[in-house]
């Protein structure tokens, strides 16, 4: 028997039962386009991730950090990050930049708006990577020392400004307050030198010859002037403050990596950073600790860096680089083992909403051997004339068997075509809820031709699973007692 | 006119039924032997195993116990496909019931015993329509079995037994629906058929049809050959 008879044959007798016909292949159409919807919107999250991570260069970028502290052997000192560490990892094999992850609290008078935030120093050659590429509006920097800066959406969203078009050339005032050990010395000098003295004048002379005294005296005295020296780094602050020009809006909304507000060329940035500390104490005190307090300021070296951004060769391997990186004490993080993760949690996403969709399935399935099991019984007659002109059993399970596969084959199709249209339906509303809230509309559900394939597969496989047993049952009638009912 | 030349025999032939601790034996130790060309009549009253043996026959139904043998070779070793494809080159089998779908016309009944050969759609169809004419319906071509008189779904079933060339047609009452009209009709067009020298064995009630149409005719009797003679055409 030629195939496209067993198609002919099994398409007289779907269109005979119409109705029967229609109902059952509309339970695989429902689960075939739950399914096809389900999955498309597990696509389309992934593509849109995937999409983003490769936009923003994250495939080609790994961060290092410094060790963690070792608790258990306190011993150990971790190398810091630093820029003469950052020389050797930019010279490692694949690397083609490394810049550090420099920023500084600020504060920002921008017309009539002060606010404070934090700046980031950024290298003109970090800023033309990938990562920086989402310039909304304007450029780049011109170059390392211009006095220039890239405001950031979250700027925006701090200084309440909604055309990012009109900062573009305007001037803004960048100010940092900074805390030298200079100004701290002056400050225990100034304040508090006048009371030493006093207390020196009050001094019984005869007492220091009690060794109790003393030492109790000098660690009064230790005390109190570095209690002094903090008082007098945190109060005794030195504003610097300088005028850059917008040049660029960087949208960093959709950025997996952290950026600051602002971007400063880095050279510009080292005039407000270089004068001092322009943080907490507890920097001045890590700066106390690593021997660095005393350090020529101009030459770079004092600054410690919680992360280095290195920005690969898309061609290099990743594992060698992420070992040299571990081979100078330090840690790393690609955005590449990141995403493999992403892909294994939307692997278990699509899995959960396959099942969904298999359920469903399933139903229809049980649908389809309701259908094949009635339409056996009402042509048991049909099979035993078969059989007397020659049909042998096979030719008999094969027909039922197309039968099955064209009720999932239609079922298929058009369940794709229906899951489409649920999909553009949602996206519709999507879109429109979104530009409602004011969030950058994006497409939440995609339609590969991966899925297109596996629907209708998955389709016409359950068909004929289920169209299975019927069909088995079907080759087995007895053509005497076929022929015999009436 | 038969040749002499055995087409078709059996050989201790028996098929039993169980019902439940009861043995039917409608088909008993029977030897009988078909020659090529001959009409065959098989009568006796119902339950007399007449239509259990020409299943056996037409390779419906195996036997339980003996042999079947087809120009010679038996068919006891024959598989399931093989039996499939000698319903499909040599045998043609017309029922009482007529057996066509009643969904399909005339010409589609006819062109349904063509699936198993390899023959294009195209060519099936103009054998059925041929086949149909030559038996007198070619203006009942595209009509359905419910618009047919019983005599034309009869002749319409015979089209489709004899469309695909077969060497042998079992006939299984073949006139039991028919009026007497219908039956005359449809009993000389098979005494032709066999005249052209198709070998034909048919199953009847009707004994003055069987004496009319057959060389030979046998009697069976609770699954037995209880009586065999010739018929009047011999």
């Amino acid at each position: 028997m030629k195939f496209r008879d067993l198609v002919e044959i099994s398409g007289g007798n779907l269109r005979r039962m119409k109705l029967r016909a229609f109902l059952t292949i509309s339970g695989v159409v429902i689960a075939i386009a739950a399914f096809v919807a389900m999955l498309s919107f597990g696509a389309g999250m992934k593509k849109n991730v995937t999409e983003q991570f490769d936009e923003l260069g994250l495939f080609s970028t790994m961060q290092v950090y410094p060790e963690r502290e070792n608790e258990a052997n306190d011993t150990l000192v971790n190398p810091v990050l630093n820029d003469s560490i950052v020389v050797l990892l930019s010279q490692i094999d694949g690397v083609r930049l490394a810049y550090p992850y420099d920023d500084f609290p600020v504060k920002v008078q921008f017309a009539d708006t002060t606010l404070s935030c934090d700046a980031q120093a950024l290298p003109l050659a970090a800023a033309s990577t990938r990562m920086f590429s989402r310039i909304e509006t304007g450029r780049s920097f011109e170059s390392d020392s211009a006095f220039e800066v890239i405001v950031t959406s979250g700027f925006l969203r701090d200084a309440e400004i909604e055309a990012a078009d009109s900062l573009i050339g305007k001037p803004l005032v960048l100010s940092v307050e900074v805390s030298s050990v200079d100004s701290a010395l002056m400050y225990v000098v100034r304040e508090s030198g006048k009371e030493t003295f006093e207390r020196i004048g009050n001094l019984n002379f005869d007492s220091l010859k009690q060794e109790n005294f003393l030492q109790r005296l000098v660690s009064q005295e230790a005390t109190r002037a570095m209690g002094n020296f903090v008082e007098g780094y945190m109060n005794a602050r030195e504003t610097i403050a300088d005028t850059l020009t917008i040049v660029g809006v960087l949208d960093a909304a959709r950025g997996r990596s952290r950026t600051e507000p602002l971007l400063v060329p880095v050279a510009t940035a080292r005039k407000f950073t270089s004068s001092g500390f322009t943080g907490d104490p507890t920097k001045m005190f890590s700066a106390l600790t690593s021997g660095t307090l005393f350090a020529d300021s101009e030459s770079g070296n004092i600054r410690d860096y919680s992360r280095v951004t290195l920005d690969l060769d898309p061609a290099a391997a990743y594992q060698p680089i992420k070992d040299s990186v571990t081979a100078l004490g330090f840690r790393s993080f690609s955005y590449a083992e990141e995403f493999d993760e992403i892909l294994k949690a939307f692997r278990h996403f699509n899995m959960a909403l396959s099942a969904i969709g298999l359920i469903a399935l399933l139903t229809a399935a049980l649908g389809i051997v309701n259908t094949m099991v009635m339409s056996i019984i009402e042509r048991r007659r049909e099979i035993g004339i078969l059989k007397s002109l020659g049909a042998d059993e096979r030719e008999i399970k094969l027909l039922f068997l197309v039968e099955s596969g064209v009720i999932g084959s239609i079922g298929a199709i058009v369940g794709i075509i229906f899951g489409w249209l649920i999909t553009r339906i949602a996206s519709l509303i999507a879109q429109s809820i979104m530009a409602n809230e004011g969030v950058d509309a994006m497409e939440l559900f995609d339609l590969p031709i991966w899925l297109i394939v596996t629907a209708y597969l998955f389709g016409l496989i359950v068909s004929l699973v289920a169209g299975y047993y019927p069909a088995r049952r079907a080759a087995r009638v007895d053509p005497v007692e076929a022929l015999r009912t009436d | 006119m038969s040749n002499n030349e055995s087409l078709l025999a059996t050989v201790s032939l028996s098929r039993y039924f169980t019902r439940g601790s009861h043995t039917i034996k409608a088909v008993d130790r029977i030897d009988l032997t078909i020659s090529a060309g001959e009409f065959l009549g098989i009568v006796g009253s119902s339950g007399s195993g007449k239509s259990t043996l020409l299943n056996l026959l037409a390779g419906l139904d195996s036997p339980t116990e003996g042999q079947i043998l087809f120009e010679s070779g038996s068919m006891n070793s024959w598989d399931r496909s093989r039996l499939a494809r000698y319903r499909a080159e040599s045998v043609g089998m017309v029922f009482q019931s007529f057996n066509l779908l009643s969904y399909k016309t005339a010409v589609e009944n006819v062109a349904m015993a063509l699936y198993f050969s390899d023959l294009p759609r195209s060519l099936r169809t103009a054998k059925a329509t041929a086949m149909l004419e030559r038996l007198g319906l070619a203006d009942r071509l595209d009509h359905r079995p419910s618009d047919l008189s019983g005599g034309e779904q009869q002749r319409v079933a015979i089209a489709r037994a004899l469309v695909k060339s077969p060497k042998m047609l079992f006939a299984d009452e073949p006139t039991g629906n028919l009026d007497q009209e219908n039956s005359t009709q449809i009993s000389e067009l098979l005494t032709e058929l066999n005249e052209e020298g198709l070998t034909v064995i048919m199953v009847t009630h009707d004994i003055e049809l069987a004496r009319k149409s057959t060389h030979r005719i046998i009697r069976m009797h609770y699954g037995s050959i209880v009586e065999s003679h010739s018929g009047e055409t011999e």
